[in-house]
């Protein structure tokens, strides 16, 4: 008996080793796994195939900087980005990940077409583009669009927020402002250290819907 | 982390009607001891583990279980809130795809918990000592060891071995104190399976195999039979009237059973699996490891499992819409299968939805379960007379042919910042009256109420009071409360109420001995651990 359940599960290994596709691979420690599949196989459960994450809880990386996607798998890796979407999800996911596979993976999202996760609250938007756009000079916030581009699109090691989740954006904006679990963010700690939280919402909820290019 | 203990209670709760009314009553007994069985084995390796990793164990995301070592991930990337066994969307993908995300990592985890329970009422027994042995003491309820990974890139593990501290209770040597409880180890929940997915931006689909030993045990959903219950629960036999004995919808083969199911998922969208189980003996005995052959489930042949369910995912919510069923043919005597129609056939239909919203800090859980259960008994316990009679003597009705039972379970979860946490349980089973469920009643000789009619049954280690029913009808009926704290994601505290307003057919003097449902209100306090 002993010996046909081992045989059973001799075989079972025997046909899943021989069915094993590297095209299909969900392995996060073979750097013979191309980065498309780890896109489609592991990223694509919170971030959505097309980097277009349903959940706030996850950032929506479709066109995002490539530039600023390989600082930040970079940042996990090294455990250089401390706050908690970073140690609960990516620590892990990226420690293996080589720098061919950040890199694809980086061109991979910055392929992909961004599509707005709906539009929020009218008054908020509108007070939101005013600080995108212009800043708030009397607390020394210069405009977001400087470094992130007319239409939040991003500029190489500056992120694409247009379209981010408005959630994911404020919580981020907050950790810059409160801790210092983002070192490599140090910009946008000076940024946004004379936000309110009704700034922070004003912003993030205009760039969850922001007018493309 | 990883589910609980669901094995064993599943199989009490679901232990086929037997075939005599002193069978019933040693079938309670019976009954009783697995629950107690159940209970035991988790003191000690609790009380010494858990105070070992509050003060050891490093807060990072690598020093976890084994399915967290694998994924590198925290445990509530997995499981809502941090509160095992509920999964998240990620979850359920991560158990789809055939536990293989990530790299192999040593698969090994250890659990344990460490409980106390007070019983509201522990005077109403023929034998308190016995019938509450454990009533207010602290206790090593159960430890289990997890075997659990990916194997290959399609292949992966989720078994647990379950010790329970309390699995069994001897006779007291003078027939009424409390006797020993006794630790038994044996097969938990084991799902071994290939997965494989196709996803491009025309589909997605997930498709696997899983051989496991318990229906819906490989469900990724947690309204499902396997997975609804409250976790953890202690050895049923050291606290009998916890919400892990109270009513969950539960197939009638109950677990450790053989078997092989196919499944796919589509485009997250559509969900469907079909299985079929087998007595886990000889080449699958591995499946009810542990379990000698009096206690294992005999099966009929190939006994057939589905399950469908319709999920849908929006911003920070998500929800499925869901049915399953089974139809198993259970033999009355394990040790006797050479006749065909000595069997029980179990007709189980579920609907169950579930919904979550997931968006840090909050974490909301509503689910609903509702299965109705149609059980045909084998001619030799069918139409049989019973032992007991009316308060006037006359002969009561002989048993049913058949018996259908529906029970509803609901939950509402909410937990802030995967720490505190707070939930509202209800549960309710009703069904037909039958004789045979009678395990109290009057006797023909004297008049009187009692569980031994015939008095063959002699000096008695378990009172059949507490767990006496003298109206034959299944019917039970409350709530559970819970709150619970998770200091860090591998130790959790809680405490637990569990109110009775209905037991076995009646609110109050259930068992025609003075007891009433209240008096088994329980409450309930553990300390779980897992590395």
């Amino acid at each position: 008996m002993k010996r046909a359940s081992l045989t059973l599960a001799l075989a079972l290994v025997a046909i899943g080793a021989g069915c094993s596709s590297l095209e299909r691979s969900r392995s996060l420690a073979n750097p013979s796994t191309p980065a498309k599949t780890l896109a489609s196989q592991v990223c694509s459960n919170c971030h959505g195939l097309d980097g277009n994450s349903i959940s706030p809880n996850f950032p929506k990386l479709a066109e995002q900087q490539q530039e600023y996607i390989v600082a930040q798998l970079n940042q996990f890796r090294n455990h250089r980005r401390e706050d908690p979407p970073g140690f609960i999800y990516m620590w892990g996911i990226s420690r293996s990940l080589t720098d061919d596979q950040i890199k694809g993976l980086a061109a991979y999202f910055a392929e992909q077409k961004s599509v707005s996760p709906g539009s929020g609250n009218p008054k908020l938007i509108e007070e939101g583009k005013q600080i995108f756009d212009s800043g708030l000079p009397a607390q020394n916030v210069p405009p977001c669009s400087t470094c992130h581009g007319d239409h939040g699109q991003g500029n190489g090691q500056f992120p694409r927020v247009a379209n981010q989740h408005a959630d994911y954006a404020v919580k981020q904006l907050t950790v810059f402002q409160q801790t210092e679990q983002r070192p490599d963010g140090v910009a946008m700690k000076v940024v946004t250290h004379s936000l309110s939280r009704q700034n922070m919402e004003a912003v993030a909820a205009y760039l969850q819907d922001i007018p493309p290019k | 982390m990883i589910g609980m203990d669901t094995r064993g209670l599943q199989e009490i709760r679901e232990t086929p009607a037997p075939t005599s009314i002193a069978a019933a009553i040693l079938a309670v007994r019976a009954l009783r001891k697995k629950i107690a069985r159940k209970l035991i084995a988790g003191t000690i390796a609790a009380t010494v583990l858990v105070p070992l990793l509050l003060v050891l164990a490093p807060e990072e995301a690598q020093a976890l279980p084994a399915f967290a070592r694998q994924t590198g991930q925290n445990c509530v990337s997995c499981h809502a809130g941090g509160q095992f066994p509920e999964l998240t969307p990620y979850g359920r993908m991560f158990k789809m795809t055939g536990y293989t995300i990530g790299e192999r990592a040593l698969p090994l985890s250890v659990m344990a918990v460490v409980s106390s329970s007070r019983v509201r009422d522990t005077t109403k027994s023929d034998n308190p000592p016995a019938d509450f042995a454990k009533n207010r003491a602290v206790t090593f309820s159960s430890a289990s060891l997890f075997i659990a990974g990916k194997v290959t890139e399609n292949i992966g593990l989720f078994s647990q071995i379950t010790y329970d501290n309390y699995a069994e209770q001897a006779v007291a040597p003078d027939g009424v104190g409390a006797g020993k409880f006794k630790g038994h180890t044996n097969a938990d929940n084991i799902d071994l399976r290939y997965a494989d997915r196709f996803i491009d931006s025309n589909r997605d689909l997930i498709f696997g195999v899983s051989a496991n030993n318990n229906p819906s045990v490989s469900d990724p959903w947690n309204t499902a039979a396997a997975w609804m219950q409250y976790v953890p629960v202690p050895s049923p036999s050291s606290s009998q009237f916890v919400d892990g004995n109270a009513p969950y919808p539960g197939y009638g083969s109950g677990g450790n059973v053989a078997g092989l199911s196919a499944y796919a998922y589509l485009n997250k969208m559509l969900y469907a699996e079909l299985g079929g189980y087998k007595t886990a003996n000889r080449g699958l005995s591995i499946m009810s490891a542990g379990i000698n052959n009096a206690g294992t489930t005999k099966l009929k042949g190939t006994n057939p499992y589905w399950r469908l369910a319709l999920t849908h995912e929006w911003g920070p919510h998500n929800i499925m819409l869901g049915t399953s069923g089974m139809i198993a043919d259970v033999y009355d005597n394990p040790e006797d299968t050479s006749d065909p129609t000595s069997t029980h056939r179990f007709n189980d239909k579920g609907l169950d939805a579930q919904y979550q919203y997931l968006l840090d800090p909050h974490t909301v859980t509503a689910q609903v379960a509702y299965m109705t259960s149609k059980h045909r008994y084998p001619d030799s316990v069918a139409n049989q007379p019973v032992n007991f009679v009316d308060a006037l003597g006359n002969p009561l009705a002989n048993t049913n042919t058949s018996d259908t039972t529906n029970t509803l379970r609901a939950k509402l979860t909410y937990v802030y910042q995967a720490k505190y946490g707070g939930s509202l349980g209800y549960f309710n089973r009703t069904g037909n009256t039958n004789t045979l469920n009678q395990t109290s009643g009057f006797d023909p000789a004297t008049g009187l109420i009692t569980s031994d009619p015939t008095g063959s049954l002699g000096a008695a280690e378990l009172s059949t009071r507490v767990g006496g029913n003298l109206s034959g009808n299944p019917a039970t009926r409350g709530f559970t409360y819970e709150a619970f704290w998770t200091p860090m994601q591998y130790v959790r505290v809680g405490l637990q109420y569990t109110t009775y307003s209905k037991f076995n057919g009646a609110s109050s003097n259930y068992d025609g001995l003075g007891r009433d449902a209240k008096d088994n209100n329980t409450l309930f306090f553990y300390v779980w651990g897992a590395y």
